[in-house]
């Protein structure tokens, strides 16, 4: 069966996953920090190749490329819209006609400035999507218990039972197809529904009997730093301290209208090279491939 | 008597909402370290009892509790699940529902941390239990990637995980492949055996679990019908409840030999005893006992059912779940079809409905096709019975002046019997096909519906279930199509291929070592009394 275009948790050895939660869900944040801060298209772009650098010496590029897939139609779509909506821009490229008193010309700016929309749509949905592959959602989850145990579980339990429950439809939908005169899909929802409510009953009775009303809690395990984790939060730190230096120094500075201006010097360049190297800090030593999931 | 683990005087309990009591004056002592065998119907009270000695009977369930019933030296009354944890583990029957973290890890590490354990002491736990119970290599697997049995050794790890005193299992074995089944009933004798922990286990297949129990608890109408060594209770259950008894003892019984056997190995030696030698005669070429001929080759040449002509199912990045699959089916036939989970059964059937199309080859169906997939609650969409099936189908399920029924709170069995005249609604079939419809079914049940499947049979259809119930196979088919990864490695009359297998064999062939093709008790009786004459 094809993996979903979402990527998903398994265990593997690679550096990534054997950081611990914390660290590589920092790189990821991180990361994701550059595409909040930034639209100029070589950083976005060296975010990008950062990601899937990492993904693939981390064994989830089938993953990540997956999830670039998903992102691409997303980007086109915000490429494709931005023009239509805003008329601004200098360079005409369509002559539209008016529509409720709204003109619908195109410009180059305009079009440019969807276009890295776009990617930095496509940019933002990489880092979670190494985030997904790599981070262990029980550990992080464990880590959340600290704030708030019964909320920490509630997701812990929705991780686990949503593709329980998918799966429960889809055996339904199978099930409606073998009947002579196959129900609406209301009535098979509602019976899905009911089954979940049943399924509900059961995992809160497992968790009953589990001592989950107990009301005791144990304190967190208190884990020595790895290398793993060292190499994982140092490129965070690195990623993170780029990217609000170069934004305080004022790198990647882009204006879109009323000519499209994109700087391109040595800030940039010197901030897209850092981003490449900080993602491979983790897999940097010979410690590395000899990475396991942790506890 | 060692100290008991569990002691209940005069305990009733009734749901809410209920007319009548699910448990009736339970008395019971079970002793510190036993291994009790529960043994019951479809709703005599099993599950009832084991909810009970967990305390989700009444503090989850609510309804009504009388007398007393205490686990560990702890009431059930005054102390809830959570309290009760710490003297009893719990495992339920379907371990998709009891399995709550995403990964194995955690889950083994939950009960610990619900217990306050300090950080060193629950992941010493958690390695100490996963390597008794032979998980350790799953420790980093994600839960959604285990199978049904390495998913339910992993709630039995979660479940003693706090080293309990009483370890309490409802139908474990239910959702399992028998290879599975097997080995989790002989871990938990070795987990009683070494760690002294008491198991009580409610389950069908008693043949499966009576030679790992000390002691075996009848219980009917939710009351304690008997309570004694599995020799005594085979004695009682041949007097009193037939449907309890295992296969070799029915043999026994019917023959008129004795004393019952509890395991294979003693009904061997008793044959031994008794004169009757273990038959050399090569059990392939036998006839079943009492049949002249084979009724499927009575009738070569008969209306086409269903065919498959060079069948190929390649899943996308995945195995080969048909390669190359030819097999014929008439009118009338009823057939069995085995293999080990994997195999190919269910995808066989699936494109026989046309739920999945084949990659190459051909399906051709002599009419319409119905199935009947695994869960027969999927089938029930309606709030009400008499929606999902006209009266009449009703009365062919069993359930006539049930319509107004909430089609939820019907029992397994009537709701698998709904979901079997749903499927067949809209007009003759030509083939139905059924996937393992005796999941967690007693054998009453068992036998209804190898009596549904000759009317059917009878009408004309061509029936083919799969199945890993070689006794259920055994009752009810007159062919037996064994599957291997993806093709069919032997078709015959089911004497012909169970009566010489090893693993697919019946626990009468395996005590008579396939002599003259028995399978069934009545068989085996019958070619015993006719060893006895001679």
């Amino acid at each position: 069966m094809r993996g979903g275009l979402v990527p998903v948790y398994r265990s593997r050895p690679s550096p990534l996953h054997a950081a611990g939660a914390g660290a590589t869900t920092s790189l990821c944040v991180a990361l994701a920090l550059i595409c909040a801060l930034y639209e100029h298209p070589l950083v976005l772009a060296a975010v990008i190749a950062a990601v899937a650098g990492a993904g693939l010496a981390a064994g989830v590029g089938s993953e990540i490329a997956r999830a670039a897939r998903l992102s691409v139609p997303l980007a086109l779509l915000v490429t494709l819209i931005n023009p239509l909506v805003y008329a601004e821009g200098q360079t005409l490229l369509v002559r539209g006609g008016s529509v409720l008193g709204h003109r619908f010309d195109i410009t180059l700016e305009a079009l440019a400035a969807g276009g890295l929309a776009g990617l930095r749509v496509a940019a933002f949905m990489m880092p979670f999507a190494l985030f997904a592959a790599c981070v262990d959602p029980d550990e992080l989850l464990r880590s959340m218990r600290r704030v708030s145990y019964r909320s920490a579980l509630t997701a812990a339990l929705a991780t686990r039972l949503v593709p329980v429950l998918a799966r429960d439809a889809t055996r339904m939908g199978d099930a409606a197809r073998c009947r002579p005169q196959p129900p609406g899909r209301l009535e098979v929802a509602r019976a899905a529904l009911a089954g979940a409510l049943d399924r509900a009953v059961d995992v809160a009775a497992a968790l009953e009997v589990r001592g989950y009303s107990a009301g005791r809690r144990s304190a967190r395990a208190r884990h020595a730093w790895s290398r793993h984790d060292l190499r994982a939060a140092a490129a965070a730190v690195v990623v993170a301290g780029a990217a609000l230096a170069g934004k305080l120094a004022g790198a990647g500075t882009v204006i879109e209208y009323p000519r499209l201006e994109i700087a391109l010097g040595p800030p940039e360049m010197a901030l897209a090279t850092l981003l490449l190297v900080a993602a491979g800090l983790p897999f940097a030593g010979r410690s590395a491939r000899l990475g396991v999931a942790r506890a | 008597m060692p100290e008991p683990v569990v002691s209940a005087r005069g305990f009733t309990y009734r749901y809410a909402e209920a007319r009548e009591p699910a448990l009736r004056g339970v008395d019971l002592d079970l002793a510190a370290g036993s291994f009790t065998l529960l043994a019951g119907g479809s709703g005599s009270g099993k599950s009832t009892l084991l909810r009970a000695l967990c305390g989700l009977v009444p503090h989850f369930h609510g309804g009504e509790a009388a007398g007393d019933l205490e686990v560990g030296g702890l009431s059930v009354r005054t102390h809830g699940p959570a309290q009760l944890a710490a003297v009893c583990g719990t495992v339920f029957q379907d371990p998709e529902s009891q399995v709550v973290m995403g990964g194995v890890r955690s889950e083994l590490a939950l009960a610990l941390e619900h217990r306050g354990e300090p950080a060193g002491a629950v992941a010493r736990g958690v390695e100490e239990v996963a390597l008794a119970l032979g998980v350790a290599h799953l420790l980093d697997r994600r839960t959604d990637t285990l199978s049904g049995g390495e998913l339910q050794r992993v709630a039995i790890a979660a479940a003693l995980v706090g080293r309990p005193r009483l370890l309490l299992l409802d139908e474990p074995t239910s959702q399992l492949d028998p290879v599975a089944g097997d080995e989790l009933i002989w871990l938990l004798r070795r987990l009683n055996e070494e760690w002294g922990t008491a198991v009580v286990l409610a389950e069908h297949r008693m043949e499966r679990c009576l030679p790992a129990a000390d002691r075996v608890v009848a219980i009917e109408g939710g009351a304690v019908a008997c309570d004694a060594p599995p020799a005594e209770f085979l004695a009682w259950s041949a007097r009193e409840s037939t449907a309890l008894a295992t296969p070799v003892a029915r043999m026994f019984s019917m023959a008129g030999l004795g004393p019952l056997p509890t395991t294979v190995k003693q009904a061997r030696e008793s044959l031994r005893g008794a004169g009757l030698a273990e038959p050399s005669e090569p059990a392939a070429a036998s006839e079943p006992a009492g049949r002249s001929r084979l009724p499927w080759r009575r009738r070569p040449g008969g209306p086409l059912a269903l065919e498959a002509r060079d069948l190929w199912l390649e899943i996308e990045e995945g195995p080969r779940a048909l390669a190359g699959v030819d097999l014929r089916f008439e009118a009338g036939e009823r057939v069995a079809l085995m293999g080990r989970n994997g195999a190919g059964k269910s995808s066989l059937l699936r494109v026989f409905k046309g739920l999945q199309e084949p990659t190459r080859g051909r399906v051709q169906r002599g009419g319409r096709v119905a199935l009947l997939l695994q869960t027969p609650g999927d089938y029930l969409v309606h709030d009400h019975a008499r929606e999902e099936a006209g009266d009449e189908a009703l009365r062919a399920a069993g359930l006539a002046g049930r319509g107004d029924a909430n089609p939820r709170d019907l029992s397994g069995g009537e709701r698998q019997r709904l979901a079997l005249e749903v499927v067949l609604g809209g007009g003759p079939c030509a083939a139905v096909l059924l996937d393992e419809p005796t999941r967690g079914m007693d054998r009453p049940h068992k036998d209804e519906l190898s009596a549904r499947i000759g009317r059917l049979a009878a009408g004309g259809a061509a029936v083919i279930v799969a199945t890993h119930d070689t006794e259920f196979a055994a009752t009810f088919a007159d062919r037996l199509v064994l599957m291997g990864p993806g093709t069919v490695i032997a078709d015959g009359p089911p004497a012909q291929v169970l009566a010489g297998g090893w693993h697919f064999s019946t626990d009468v062939a395996r005590a008579l070592g396939g002599a003259g093709g028995a399978l069934t008790p009545e068989q085996g009786a019958r070619l015993l009394q006719r060893e006895l004459v001679a």
